[in-house]
């Protein structure tokens, strides 16, 4: 008799549990997904993901983020596959939830790069007529996450990555992205989030440009 | 035993009510199924994306009468009731389509828009003006390589499908801009006397155009000016023929700024240098001048001034047709000055806009002859004319695609002319009202509806041109579209010199296009056929025997006419890496029987085959844009007509040579990329009609007609170079970024 009221109190407590953090047990299985997204498809479905959080957790500003995130990282894949066309349909896809994330927490680094890179996408449907605008929109917001946290080692990827792309005649260079990956990776080797759902991506990324050097892809 | 099993089935249901339901579907639009749809049950975590086929599965442990929510930026969102009991759940949507601006069809017919307000696969983009070689950075000159325009080179102004070139008007921010470009001397080209930079964007439409828009029978040119600049700056440019310089600056809190620019120019160095056909006694220059204000007020509102005033001069030296004199000789001096005001506000739904513009221009031109080296008494030609031009547009906005606008426009125009003995002082208001809906049905069919009602009080006539146009999408990158409207313009005031009696002169337009646009490339095809009805019949007065300037006055509207054609467009991004060109090809077949033509003729303006091709590449290693042009015309008929016993007859005619010009341009960029970098410089040079070959762009015949000479370019081969230095802004990174 014990035994079931034990082993019913048991399945109970865990159960319970099981609903109080539910919040941050889908979150950790969504967050550790972003890893495996690979396609727009694959980031789109995190985005619808992420949104239906967000739509609960409205106090929250990491269901945002990360929606806005996922919505970017899809962005980013169609501007290399030159899918131009639907670019800005997606980037103001994200800036709605960068929107909603901004609202609960300002002047969050994280926050701030995320929106460095809805201009840069924004820039990219046709960087000559828009460079002057949200170019430049793309660099302020860059400085001003960088001042909000010097130690983001995201804000330093995100750097190094432009150094990287940009073509030695125009100031860039892959050697000095290189250099600027690896002082990223420092960042990532010291860099703690403040809690396990803060954001905490983009170490292998700077580990695979490392590992690239400076020579093999264009 | 008992408490065992009660436990135990509670324990059971316990556990069932935790237990995992699984949740299925199929989500389609038009029996077709839809990826990407958000499937949410409603307030819980629970719900999945679509696949490809558009199915969904999912699993949840919610139960009871719950929502499903269906979710996609392109569709109405759907809400559905469904029970989760202890059975899977199969539940299928159909999706209705929302009807937004970025997937709405737009009448694009007639139209080419230069923005990138809206969409990546605009056909050209306001740097393409800059980047097209043998433009000159003038608006005008680059709308030349696009379909529809006809290549004449020794006028100014547009000429659109069989028009001519005073039948296609400017406007700036709605309003009209009179004397668009420089005055001229008969045989050579004005200039256009707006800054480039100016605008952000501009539309071109050939034909079958907006009821916002009127006295224009062929085509309109709608330019939109920037609005606040990005950043302060301060610029130079300097080159053999010219010197500018000019600032912007923003205030701190981006909420107003204020700039201006002086310039310039004088051929006279180039003449020593390079061989022109043209005897320039008095090398063309001039100086200019602009300045500007913007203003964005508290309540949302905006204010816009533009104002610019220039002079400019020149004399040339020809042979004398006639016997006993050695040459003829003209003289021009011009003063301009145009100031525009606009402003525009949002109350709601309803958008108001406003502009206010005024313009004066004098010409005056200086006629004489010169034998055995001693110039005759001159004749003058002295043009003066002041204009005001005020609009008023208010646009509401039905639901997200569809808007009803409408408005009044008044242009008063006072122009004194003093030739001889003729003093002409000729004075006019026309009044207009219009209206005009847009009407979106669906994302893959629209209407535009418009009527425009004018009054002159010259002519003390009135009328009514209704328009409208269909947009359909055939397919997904496949759009048609089909304009018709009936345009009114008032006889050019150059040719009232009696007291005749005159209507307005009338067009219609039928135009019907199909246009294909895919990353990167874009296709369009355009038929057109043009129907003039009421044009201006002339006379030539008896001119002065001293000079060969022909006078014309009109006398009736019984003159008519049609342009028929087709045209094509093709540019494509993609194929080539980092060449991005297009071609354009223009058939056109038109007669008309109006001014002095004694019969129905082709016009002396319209070139029935124009082939254009434009290509551009930057090449990064070398900081150097390289762009190239070229041009061929089939040559135009000429006629030298003449009123001999008041009636108009043919004494000359024939058909000028091809048309062919070639044209490059570099623009290197050095200090590119340098990041601590305090000017950024660019150096243009420019080479027009690299070929040198030797274009003729009409006839002038002597007053008994049997001596002729060539109208040829003042230049045929020209080399422009020029160095552009900003500070404050680094605009080398304009040209760079494509190529990141």
């Amino acid at each position: 008799m014990k035994k079931y009221i034990l082993s019913f109190a048991l399945s109970c407590i865990s159960l319970l549990s099981f609903a109080q953090n539910n919040y941050e047990k889908v979150m950790k299985e969504k967050i550790a997904k972003i890893e495996t997204c690979k396609t727009p498809e694959d980031f789109q479905a995190l985005a619808n993901d992420f949104q239906r959080i967000a739509e609960k957790e409205t106090t929250k500003w990491q269901p945002n983020y990360y929606t806005a995130f996922s919505y970017i990282q899809k962005g980013r894949i169609m501007m290399r596959e030159g899918k131009m066309q639907d670019l800005d349909v997606v980037a103001d896809q994200a800036q709605k939830y960068i929107d909603a994330a901004g609202s609960t927490d300002k002047d969050n680094s994280e926050i701030h790069l995320l929106q460095k890179m809805v201009y840069s996408l924004k820039m990219m449907v046709n960087p000559q007529e828009r460079y002057m605008t949200f170019g430049m929109k793309a660099q302020e917001e860059l400085t001003i996450a960088e001042k909000l946290n010097p130690d983001n080692p995201r804000v330093s990827l995100i750097k190094a990555e432009d150094t990287y792309f940009t073509p030695e005649q125009y100031g860039g260079s892959k050697t000095k992205g290189i250099e600027q990956f690896k002082t990223a990776l420092g960042k990532f080797n010291t860099f703690k989030p403040k809690t396990t759902l803060d954001p905490d991506w983009g170490k292998p990324e700077a580990e695979y440009f490392i590992g690239l050097g400076t020579s093999t892809t264009k | 035993m008992k408490t065992k099993l009660l436990f135990l089935v509670s324990f059971l249901s316990f556990i069932l009510s935790f237990s995992q339901i699984k949740i299925t579907g199929k989500v389609t639009f038009k029996n077709k199924g839809v990826s990407e749809v958000n499937v949410t049950l409603k307030d819980t975590y629970d719900g999945a994306t679509t696949d490809l086929e558009g199915n969904f599965s999912f699993e949840t442990t919610e139960k009871g009468n719950r929502i499903l929510t269906f979710v996609h930026p392109k569709y109405n969102e759907i809400e559905k009731t469904i029970l989760i009991a202890d059975q899977d759940v199969y539940m299928n949507a159909e999706l209705k389509e929302q009807i937004n601006e970025i997937d709405a069809v737009v009448v694009s017919a007639g139209s080419i828009e230069a923005s990138d307000k809206k969409r990546a696969t605009a056909l050209l983009t306001p740097i393409d003006i800059y980047t097209t070689a043998g433009a000159d950075g003038q608006i005008s000159s680059a709308l030349n390589y696009l379909p529809g325009v006809q290549k004449v080179g020794e006028t100014e102004g547009l000429f659109v499908r069989g028009g001519t070139g005073t039948e296609t008007k400017i406007f700036m921010d709605g309003s009209l801009i009179n004397n668009y470009f420089s005055s001229s001397v008969p045989g050579i080209a004005g200039r256009d006397r707006f800054n480039t930079s100016l605008f952000k964007g501009n539309i071109f439409s050939s034909g079958g155009y907006s009821a916002l828009y009127g006295q224009a029978l062929s085509g309109a040119l709608m330019l939109e000016s920037v609005d606040l600049p990005d950043q302060s700056s301060y610029d130079f440019g300097v080159s053999p023929i010219f010197l500018n310089g000019g600032f912007q600056k923003l205030s701190e809190n981006k909420d107003h700024s204020y700039g201006a620019t002086l310039g310039y120019s004088n051929l006279g160095l180039m003449q020593d240098v390079f061989n022109f056909n043209t005897d320039f006694i008095d090398a063309p220059r001039g100086f200019n001048g602009d300045a500007n204000f913007r203003i964005k007020t508290k309540s949302g509102g905006f204010f816009k001034y533009y104002g610019m005033f220039d002079n400019n001069k020149m004399g040339v030296k020809t042979e004398s047709l006639e016997p006993g004199y050695d040459f003829t000789l003209v003289r021009l001096k011009g003063e301009n000055t145009y100031h525009n005001l606009s402003f525009k506000q949002k109350f709601g739904k309803y958008l108001f806009n406003t502009s206010a513009s005024y313009s004066y221009n004098q010409s005056d031109l200086n006629f004489s002859t010169e034998t055995n080296d001693i110039e005759s008494e001159k004749t003058q030609l002295l043009n003066d004319g002041n204009y005001i031009n005020f609009k008023a547009v208010i646009d509401r906005k039905i639901n997200k695609i569809s808007a009803l606008r409408g408005g009044f426009e008044l242009n008063y125009a006072n122009e004194k002319l003093n030739f001889g003995e003729v003093n002409k002082n000729y004075r006019d208001l026309i009044s207009s009202a219009f209206v005009e809906t847009d009407l979106g049905f669906s994302n893959h069919f629209s209407a535009k509806i418009g009527v425009r009602g004018e009054n002159s009080s010259y002519l003390n006539k009135t009328n009514i041109a209704p328009r409208f146009a269909l947009a359909y999408r055939l397919a997904k990158d496949w759009t048609t579209s089909f304009a018709y409207g009936l345009f009114f313009q008032n006889p050019e005031s150059k040719y009232i010199n009696s007291s005749a009696q005159l209507d307005f002169q009338q067009s219609q337009h039928f135009i019907f296009q199909v246009q294909r646009s895919t990353e990167g490339r874009s296709l369009r095809f355009e038929a057109f056929y043009k129907k003039y009805d009421e044009l201006i019949k002339t006379q030539n007065i008896i001119p002065d025997a001293d000079q060969n300037q022909q006078v014309q006055t009109a006398f009736n509207n019984n003159g008519n006419g049609f342009a028929k054609g087709l045209e094509l467009f093709w540019r494509d991004k993609k194929t080539f890496e980092n060449i991005d060109y297009w071609v354009s090809y223009s058939f056109l077949d038109s007669k008309r029987d109006f001014l002095n033509y004694p019969v129905s003729l082709k016009p002396n303006f319209a070139a029935e085959h124009t082939i254009s091709l434009v290509a551009k590449r930057f090449i990064p290693e070398w900081k150097t844009g390289v762009n190239l042009s070229y041009t061929y015309a089939k040559g135009r008929p000429y006629y030298d007509i003449v009123t001999q016993n008041d009636k108009n007859i043919i004494r000359n005619e024939g058909r000028l040579k091809d048309y062919n010009s070639l044209n490059l341009s570099f623009n290197y960029l050095p200090n590119l990329g340098k990041k601590d970098a305090k000017a950024f410089t660019i150096f243009v040079v420019s080479i027009s009609n690299v070929l040198g070959t030797k274009n003729i762009y009409g006839y002038n015949f002597s007053q008994n007609g049997s001596r002729s000479s060539a109208v040829v370019p003042p230049v045929n081969t020209f080399v422009f170079v020029g160095m552009f230095i900003s500070f404050g802004v680094d605009k080398t990174q304009d040209a760079i970024n494509n190529n990141l």
